[in-house]
């Protein structure tokens, strides 16, 4: 299983899947509702809602209506989406009839259920009729979430190697191996025996350290379905083993927790067998919490129930834990550390690189760590700077001046932005971000590849024949027709060339 | 300041010691973190029974990983409950980030969001959040105390140095004002070691006051003890004037009834005889400013019994001795001069004019000399175009007796005269230029002189009258010695000007005191410490001074340049980044650019061939140290009135003293190495801009750099001091459509060889020593002039030659140069006589026109 | 006689390529080829130091970092 480089999406992940599977999971309201609010552009929504409740379908012609006609472009993409997520039908363009436009029927069936209530599909969870310890509150909740998920952050973090001490990775506690293992087989993290803890950070593990919280969680929890999915695929191919964990059921599942509510206990009784077996990695994820007196119930955190929230509500995971790191009493406010501050962005980069983070989170400080020199810490904040050597020793890793400057510009304190909003001028200094590009542009001025150097033709047609045949095979990668000379990446397909062409005169 | 540390062995330690403890300390006294351990399930507790094992088993698994995360990383924990090493430090995961920085065990205030100050206690950095509600007076305060190190937007950093707790003494701010009111603005409590540290240097500093009193020097002091410690030194004790074994006891004085003109105290003074109102409309929120912290620190003063002083005699000649000896022993004196009680000196008839306001800023630094009602030697830091001639002027209509002004230059002579008259109502005649041109006195018993540093040092081939003007500034006391742009100026120049001339105070005035071989510390003690030094920033966003956008140009060498750049000696490696037709061409579309805009624009090149082959090749007056002063006059005086000339180039004589506000955009193709100062110097250029409060007015400030030479890494350098006061340079790569540019030079690749080729005949042999000794502008006409024959005489390699004797050394093609030069010289010389523009045109001007006629229609038909 | 050497081809900017010609100039012991202003051939066992004295070369170009401590 392999990694793409850039954050591994769900939109990706559901592309890939057959219409089939769609079928499937569109049995489920939640899930409809889900995909409908998270994976949807506006005007996508729009088309969805007006086809909701038509009786039959529509002619394409009539969608053109709701559009502007510079919208076109609008209107293709929302068409895509919606198709290659198997929302809509359309009929294939003919001669006799105009093409039309529908939902398709699980799709629609659910989604009207999800919307309207009632059904039988308990898609939207079964409340736990027990009664539920009043300890565990929302902030209870949120403080475990957090530790659980900073827990993997930190085991990633910790397998960067730190200026002179050697890789502090995952050395002692740390998530549950099975959370490592997930870790090791995303690729997030590799076995290295030269390092403290054995393992370090891989470049996708710096791309999933720079991510915003819910993008790490589902880059996450999608490693882990195609992890299920390869198990059972390993599985079938040997013996019938127990029932593997079915990722469809298991993507289901997510969605319908996301759509549970905060704060609620949730009747494990009511779940299908998948999906407890799939409780105990939830809980290792901070997604789910399970009360030791009761473990009938289960609560969703913070993590699930955003899980398919739009852009701007997901700012409200980090701000929910600082809230509730402020209402626990004679915390912050002895710590020091002001939850406003923290609350929004933390960090300021001014014009002459200095950087400076209102966190007291080893794991951010870690995370600055990556690309920063850091300088100074104070209860609250801290600061570094941004240096040539900062910045090319974080590309030396495999991370890229775009991810940096994605998460200074995710990241930046609310006194940036409030500075940005009222100059009209860019959050980040454009001259900062500027040479953070210029630091990775230094890195890409050299080429080097291994090779072949093929020179001294006895004659034209020679050379002509020869060049030409490397190229057909694709191994040419230089050529220079006037000083017949050409380089290839390989060398013996060229030499019996020769020697057949030889032969032939 | 030193940090005293620890070993670092002890922090291993206490890391360990402070992980165990925290896992087996969590006391239910102590308050409890969010992520103390407690808001897991404890487990202690008892178990469901009807849990499955498994389930159980798990959970507890669950319960110990997160103890083990918990106190592992959590900052609440173990912060909490961990035990502190000797210095009371905590450690946690990040704190190897910080290696011996991590200060994050000092606790917060429980107001610290109120507070906008952090320290660090080894090397006394201190941060000031700019956006904190109390931002505004925690400025002011350092300032006062500390060297501001990085101004931009949101975060400023300041450090405690010996010279700025001096500074800080120095002002009348007492060690337990600075502690106290640090310790307010800190966000946490104030640490032992600065406590420590500013106790420590500010013991001595201050204490020793040297002050003028009816003309007779007296050592000062407000701690009886510290003057009998004096007086036991061997050498000191043997200069106290003899009969004088008392020590005289009085009392210290106050600002009481000290009006600075052109203040609003001033105004209101004014307001009776004035009918129009002196507010400027923008300026009615600056007057809160008034009451900053440091004026309120003062009147605390006034509220405090009356201090007494006590001062013993010395005679004149010894002061020098008296100073050096204090100095070596720790106790520096203070200069102060008492010039309202100064009797014997005669009243100079100056103030402001009535009109005249100084800004906010202005009075803030003259508030720091006049803190006490005495005047105190020191040095003010401005930028350039911020108005320091005014601010010296202010200060001598306080002081109000005779005044001597020291330029580094004739052409800055002349200003400084204007500016008087133009600020204040000094009668002209009592105001006098020392130059080599002008030798007047004043004819009344006192008055202003204004002469340049080399006028009165340099004692070879002085001519009669300079020995009579010397003796007659010698034989005086001057109440107020002006010191203008006091960095350039090495020390031991100030060393002989103070040593020669006697004024009872000093007052420096500079835009940077960044000097690169660090000597600023001689500045300190042979004027005074720093009492005031602006934020460019700042002074820009009120509208003082321009906003400027400023940038890098990356111009990459062709490669023939380059392969002769990487073979070259230093020498020729310069010479050959200044060169780089890439430049040249980046320079041409720039000054195509910004004359459209209708710009005027300064070229800077250090450089003195490229200099002239730039200036030639683009038909631009030029001047550097071997033009006559009358051509530059000339030149300069069409730059700012002839529309037809609207760049000009200047080599780094123009670097300091030249006011020219109509210039509003720099370009930088060559220049000295990595000074820091010069790049600021030259950005000051055009900080005076006329057009700065136009809506939305911006200047341009270039620096054109050849790509992987060293020039980027000296122009990173140079950048460094701006890029601190908040200045950001974009990076620009790649010029648009330069290629379009009519009559673009060394298009093709033969005109870069001939350019490279002619760049090395040229300069070979050091044919071009390039060294302007005229660094101060215009201080000897001729002697260019004088040296080209004395140089061309010698001929030999050993001799130094200036730039001007170029046309007998090299080709003819260099002849040819030269003599194009004086035909534009002359053209501007016809074109004067004629008056500007019109039918009066001279050919030079004429063909200018043509050509530029031609190029748009070129452009046009393009 | 046609003949293949083995090296490495280096893609790079002309200033970079005068720097390794100009390195290249004391022993001659780096370039098999010289191609074009952006391509050359080197030896193989050459690529690692040539790195090394191009980063060092380039290094003058570049301000060193400031330490952050700046302690007087």
């Amino acid at each position: 299983m392999s990694v793409a480089p850039q954050s591994y999406q769900l939109s990706d992940y559901l592309e890939k899947l057959p219409g089939t599977t769609f079928r499937k999971l569109y049995q489920q309201p939640s899930t409809a509702f889900a995909i409908f609010r998270r994976m949807l552009p506006p005007l996508a929504k729009v088309f969805v809602q007006a086809l909701l409740y038509m009786p039959s379908p529509l002619l394409l012609s009539e969608l053109d209506v709701w559009v502007r006609p510079e919208g076109k472009m609008h209107r293709d993409r929302a068409l895509s989406i919606l198709r290659s997520l198997h929302i809509i039908q359309i009929t294939p363009p003919g001669r006799d009839k105009p093409q039309e436009i529908q939902l398709t029927t699980n799709f629609k069936n659910s989604l009207r259920l999800a919307l309207e209530g009632g059904g039988t599909h308990n898609s939207f969870g079964v409340p736990s009729k027990l009664p539920v310890d009043p300890k565990i509150d929302i902030a209870h909740l949120d403080n475990y979430a957090r530790k659980k998920w900073e827990d993997i952050l930190h085991y990633v973090v910790n397998s960067v190697p730190v200026h002179g001490e050697g890789g502090g990775g995952g050395s002692g506690g740390g998530p549950k191996a099975s959370v490592k293992e997930l870790l090791l087989a995303g690729r997030l993290v590799e076995r290295r025996p030269d390092t403290r803890g054995g393992v370090g950070i891989t470049q996708a593990g710096f791309t999933f350290l720079l991510q915003e919280a819910n993008a790490q969680v589902w880059t996450l929890l999608l490693l882990w379905l195609e992890a299920a999915d390869h198990t059972k695929a390993a599985a079938g191919e040997h013996a019938k083993g127990p029932a593997m964990p079915d990722s469809i059921d298991m993507l289901s599942f997510l969605f319908m927790l996301a759509s549970l509510e905060l704060g609620r206990a949730y009747d494990t009784d009511a779940l299908t067998e998948t999906r407890r077996n799939m409780l105990p990695a939830l809980v290792d994820f901070g997604l789910i919490y399970i009360p030791r007196e009761d473990p009938r119930q289960y609560l969703p955190t913070r993590l699930a129930t955003t899980l398919t929230s739009s852009a701007s509500a997901l700012r409200s995971v980090s701000s929910g834990f600082t809230a509730a790191t402020a209402n626990n009493p004679g915390d912050a406010s002895s710590l020091g550390i002001a939850p406003e501050a923290t609350s929004k962005g933390s960090i300021i980069i001014e014009t002459n690189y200095r950087l400076y983070a209102y966190t007291s989170s080893p794991l951010q400080i870690a995370v600055l760590a990556l690309f920063t020199q850091l300088n100074m810490r104070f209860a609250g904040m801290v600061t570094g700077r941004l240096t040539r050597d900062s910045i090319r020793r974080a590309i030396g890793f495999g991370i890229t001046a775009d991810q940096i400057i994605r998460y200074l510009a995710s990241h930046a304190h609310e006194q940036m932005v409030r500075a940005a909003a009222a100059t009209g001028r860019p959050v980040l200094p454009p001259t900062v971000v500027d040479q953070i590009r210029l630091w990775q542009l230094e890195n890409e001025r050299m080429r080097t590849m291994a090779g072949f150097l093929f020179k001294d033709f006895d004659s034209a047609e020679e050379y002509l024949s020869l060049s030409e045949y490397a190229e057909e095979i694709g191994v040419l990668v230089w050529k220079n027709d006037r000083k017949r000379m050409f380089f290839a990446s390989k060398f013996e397909q060229l030499r019996d060339y020769l020697k057949s062409r030889k032969k032939a005169e | 300041m030193p940090a005293k540390r620890k070993a670092p062995a002890t922090q291993a330690a206490a890391i360990k010691a402070g992980r165990t403890s925290a896992m087996s300390t969590p006391g239910p006294a102590t308050p409890r973190s969010i992520d103390d351990s407690s808001v897991m399930s404890d487990a202690d507790e008892d178990f469901d029974e009807d849990v499955p094992e498994e389930q159980k088993r798990r959970e507890e698994m669950l319960t110990k990983e997160a103890d083990d995360f918990v106190n592992k990383f959590t900052f609440g924990a173990k912060r909490l409950h961990g035990q502190p090493d000797d210095k009371g430090r905590r450690y946690d995961a990040a704190t190897p980030f910080f290696r011996k920085r991590d200060f994050s065990h000092l606790p917060l205030k429980p107001d610290h969001q109120n507070r906008p100050l952090w320290i660090d206690p080894d090397n006394c950095t201190i941060v000031l959040e700019r956006f904190n509600p109390l931002a505004e007076q925690a400025t002011d305060f350092l300032i006062t105390i500390a060297e501001p190190k990085s101004r931009p937007t949101f975060l400023h950093e300041y450090t405690l140095t010996p010279h700025s707790l001096y500074a800080a003494v120095s002002v009348g701010l007492r060690p337990k004002d600075i502690i106290n009111t640090l310790d307010r603005f800190l966000k946490t409590a104030l640490p032992d070691s600065v406590r420590r540290e500013i106790e420590h240097h500010t013991r001595s500093y201050g204490k020793v006051k040297l002050v003028l009193k009816h003309n007779r020097y007296f050592v000062e002091s407000v701690d009886a003890e510290v003057l009998q410690m004096l007086l036991k030194d061997k050498e000191i004790g043997a200069l106290r004037v003899q009969g004088s074994n008392e020590i005289t006891t009085s009392y210290a004085p106050t600002m009481g009834g000290l009006v600075i003109p052109g203040t609003q105290n001033a105004a209101g003074v004014h307001q009776a005889n004035l009918k129009q109102a002196e507010k400027k409309p923008g300026e009615g929120g600056d007057a809160p400013n008034e009451a900053d912290l440091f004026a309120t620190l003062n009147e605390e003063d006034d509220d405090d019994e009356k201090e007494a002083v006590h001062s013993f005699e010395i005679a004149d000649i010894n002061v020098e001795k008296v100073q050096k000896r204090c100095l070596d022993i720790g106790f520096p004196i203070l200069e102060e001069y008492d010039f309202r009680n100064d009797d014997v000196n005669p009243n100079l008839e100056i103030d402001l004019r009535p009109n005249t306001q100084i800004r906010p800023y202005q009075e803030k630094s003259l508030s720091k000399m006049f803190g006490n009602g005495r005047a105190k030697s020191g040095i003010i830091v401005l930028p350039c175009g911020a108005g320091k001639t005014l601010v010296g002027i202010t200060a001598a209509c306080t002081i109000k007796k005779g005044v001597i002004v020291l330029c580094t230059s004739s052409m800055s002579v002349v200003q400084w005269r204007q500016e008087f008259l133009k600020w204040s109502n000094i009668n002209p005649d009592d105001i006098a230029i020392f130059t080599a041109e002008s030798k007047n006195k004043f004819l009344g018993s006192t008055g202003i002189i204004v002469t340049t540093y080399s006028m009165v040092t340099n004692s070879r081939e002085r001519s009669h009258d300079s020995k009579k003007m010397m003796d007659f500034l010698r034989g005086r006391e001057w109440g107020l010695m002006l010191l203008d742009e006091v960095h350039v100026v090495p020390a031991e120049m100030f060393r002989r000007v103070i040593s020669s001339i006697k004024s009872h105070s000093k007052l420096g005035l500079t835009a940077t005191l960044l000097r690169e071989d660090d000597r600023i510390s001689h500045l300190n003690f042979l004027i005074g410490p720093k009492l005031y030094e602006a934020n460019w920033m700042e002074l820009s966003q009120q509208g003082h001074i321009a906003k400027v956008q400023c940038a890098e140009v990356w111009c990459p060498m062709p490669t023939e340049f380059y392969d002769e750049y990487l073979r070259a000696s230093a020498r020729m490696k310069r010479t050959l980044y200044a060169m780089n037709p890439r430049k040249f061409q980046a320079c041409q579309y720039l000054i195509n650019y910004h004359e459209a805009r209708g710009d005027k624009i300064i070229v800077f090149s250090d450089e003195l061939y490229s200099l002239k082959q730039y200036a030639l090749k683009l038909k631009k007056v030029f001047i550097y140290g071997g033009t006559s002063q009358a051509e530059r006059m000339q030149v300069l005086e069409n730059f700012q009135h002839n529309p037809e000339v609207n760049t000009l180039f200047l080599s780094k004589i123009g670097d300091t003293s030249l006011d020219l506000p109509e210039a509003t955009c720099l370009i930088q193709i060559s220049s000295h190495f990595g000074s820091r100062r010069q790049e600021a110097q030259r950005l000051g250029r055009i900080l005076r801009a006329k057009r700065r409060n136009d809506e939305g007015f911006n200047a341009f400030f270039y620096s054109l750099v050849s790509k992987d030479t060293q020039e980027m890494y000296y122009s990173s350098k140079r950048q460094a001091f701006l890029v601190d006061q908040g200045y950001a340079f974009k990076v620009i790569t790649q010029l648009a459509n330069i290629e379009n540019t009519p009559d673009l030079a060394f298009a093709t690749p033969q005109e870069c060889r001939e350019l490279l080729q002619r760049t090395l005949v040229d300069n070979e042999k050091g044919a071009e020593d390039d060294v302007e000794t005229d660094d101060l502008f215009g201080s000897k006409p001729g002697r260019g002039r004088k040296n080209n024959k004395l140089g061309g005489g010698g001929g030999g390699p050993a001799v130094r030659r200036t730039a001007g004797m170029l046309s007998e050394l090299s080709g003819a093609q260099d002849m040819a140069y030269i003599e194009r030069n004086k035909a534009a010289n002359k053209a501007l010389k016809q074109n004067k006589k004629r008056g500007a523009g019109g039918e009066g045109q001279s050919a030079f001007f004429k063909k200018i026109q043509r050509e530029k006629e031609k190029s748009k229609a070129q452009a046009r038909a393009g | 006689m046609v003949r293949a050497i083995r090296g490495v081809l280096i893609e790079c900017e002309p200033a970079i390529k005068s720097i390794i010609v100009h390195l290249d100039s004391a022993n001659n012991d780096i370039i098999i080829e010289d191609l074009d202003e952006t391509h050359l051939v080197v030896k193989e066992n050459m690529v690692q130091v040539l790195k090394q004295k191009l980063d060092d070369r380039l290094k003058e170009t570049y301000r060193p970092e400031e330490p952050l401590e700046d302690s007087e």
